[in-house]
């Protein structure tokens, strides 16, 4: 299990990645999440409402309601501009975040 | 899926009714309908699913900030929580004096059988026995009935007066616990149920030999005999009620249904109110009993009095 200290901060990178291609929601990303990581990041729905929420005031996704194949109806999210923005920029700090921790990561064990 | 309803209600409780609110559940329910859909065709069982759906949820405090609800879910931990030990004592201790009691009622009802059936025979026999003596050994009797039903009242009142606090303020229970005494009342639905259905039936018929004694016989003496045989039917079905209905009594107090809801619980007057009208009632029935000593039908003051506190109480619950 990961702690959810170190992944607080990229969850909305996550989020965004789900979103680049297409609209999403709730728990279509919250199933994708789960799958691409291998089950081994679940996202709590009180999490992924919360970071919806934060997003929406940064601006960095937009919801609208739209209603799926059962006719259910949904609230859908997608990225904006500025969300593309702030996920390259999240991408570029994760790769120099983790040549900064890599430093300090021993593999070997003498 | 009325369990996750139930269980995302519990958690929002308390909470204003704000638009963002409201938003935030009709949302968290949705993910969460459809991932318990998902698990459901994915073949897991429906208490699977439930319990996966339930632990995937996470906690409340993280949309505090965001739904502007923090100082809301500050005040709801103040609200008084019993623990799911608290509960199982609670059904356990209620279940154990349940007979007890029942038994203490058994007798207050009877205490008068022995005075209206000496007095009957008296009636009767026509036996030139000093009255009094039937009417003092017969009034013995009465009293020591009393004084045990009584003094059983108070040994098991004081033992359950610890719980007190259940029946007076609000408090919340947690998931599981609730979970524990909804499983609990229903399994227990079909004998309390039936208990139920059986004493209504038993109360009714139980007015028969009062009404058609007088009109069969036209003998004085066993109209006040009959009156003995109702209320020992009387006793007798109210001691099965009480004790087949303890596990019902404690679940309903515990879920804070019916009297015990948050909403009479926050009316102060009725409470007050409620306390005071049986004194009175009680009062009433001694001095009118024992200074005119018609026992033979002052123990109707009980159904009337009972008919007249349900009026009293669902006019006060329309009021608040």
């Amino acid at each position: 299990m990961i702690s959810s200290d170190v992944i607080r901060g990229y969850i909305d990178t996550m989020i965004l990645y789900l979103l680049l291609n297409e609209p999403s929601y709730g728990y279509e990303i919250s199933k994708r999440i789960r799958e691409l990581t291998d089950e081994k990041y679940i996202i709590k729905e009180t999490t992924l409402y919360s970071a919806f929420k934060r997003m929406e005031i940064n601006g960095h996704i937009e919801s609208f309601s739209g209603s799926e194949t059962y006719g259910k109806p949904r609230t859908y999210y997608k990225i904006t501009e500025a969300g593309k923005m702030y996920y390259k920029e999240k991408c570029k700090e994760w790769e120099i975040t983790k040549e900064v921790i890599e430093k300090f990561i021993l593999r070997e064990w003498k | 899926m009325n369990t996750i309803r139930n269980y995302l209600d519990n958690m929002f409780l308390g909470l204003p009714d704000t638009e963002e609110v409201i938003r935030a559940k009709k949302e968290l329910l949705t993910m969460m309908e459809d991932k318990y859909n998902e698990l459901k065709d994915s073949g897991k069982a429906e208490n699977e699913a439930i319990g996966i759906v339930i632990s995937e949820f996470g906690n409340l405090d993280e949309l505090a900030e965001t739904l502007g609800i923090k100082h809301a879910l500050e005040n709801k931990s103040d609200i008084l929580q019993v623990t799911y030990e608290e509960a199982e004592n609670y059904i356990e201790d209620k279940v154990k004096t349940a007979p007890k009691t029942a038994l203490g009622v058994l007798l207050l009802i009877m205490s008068p059988v022995l005075l209206l059936l000496l007095l009957g025979l008296k009636e009767l026999t026509n036996v030139n026995a000093k009255e009094d003596l039937f009417i003092a050994a017969g009034l013995a009797v009465l009293i020591a009935m009393v004084a045990i039903a009584v003094s059983y009242f108070i040994r098991f009142s004081s033992k359950l007066e610890k719980y007190d606090y259940l029946q007076e303020t609000v408090f919340e229970l947690d998931y599981k616990t609730e979970q524990m005494i909804r499983g609990i009342m229903a399994q227990n639905e079909h004998s309390y149920k039936s208990a139920v259905s059986i004493s209504v039936a038993g109360y009714i018929l139980s007015a028969l030999p009062v009404i058609l004694t007088p009109l069969i016989f036209d003998i004085d003496g066993l109209s006040v005999i009959s009156v003995a045989v109702t209320l020992t039917i009387v006793a007798v079905l109210t001691y099965n009620l009480i004790s087949k209905s303890a596990v019902n009594a404690a679940c309903t107090v515990l879920l804070q249904q019916g009297e015990y809801s948050v909403k009479s619980k926050s009316n102060k007057t009725l409470q007050t109110v409620t306390k005071v009208y049986w004194l009175v009632i009680t009062a009433i029935y001694l001095a009118y009993s024992f200074i005119t000593f018609n026992w033979a039908i002052s123990w109707i003051i009980w159904p009337v009095a009972g008919v007249i506190f349900a009026a009293i109480q669902a006019i006060a619950e329309q009021r608040s």
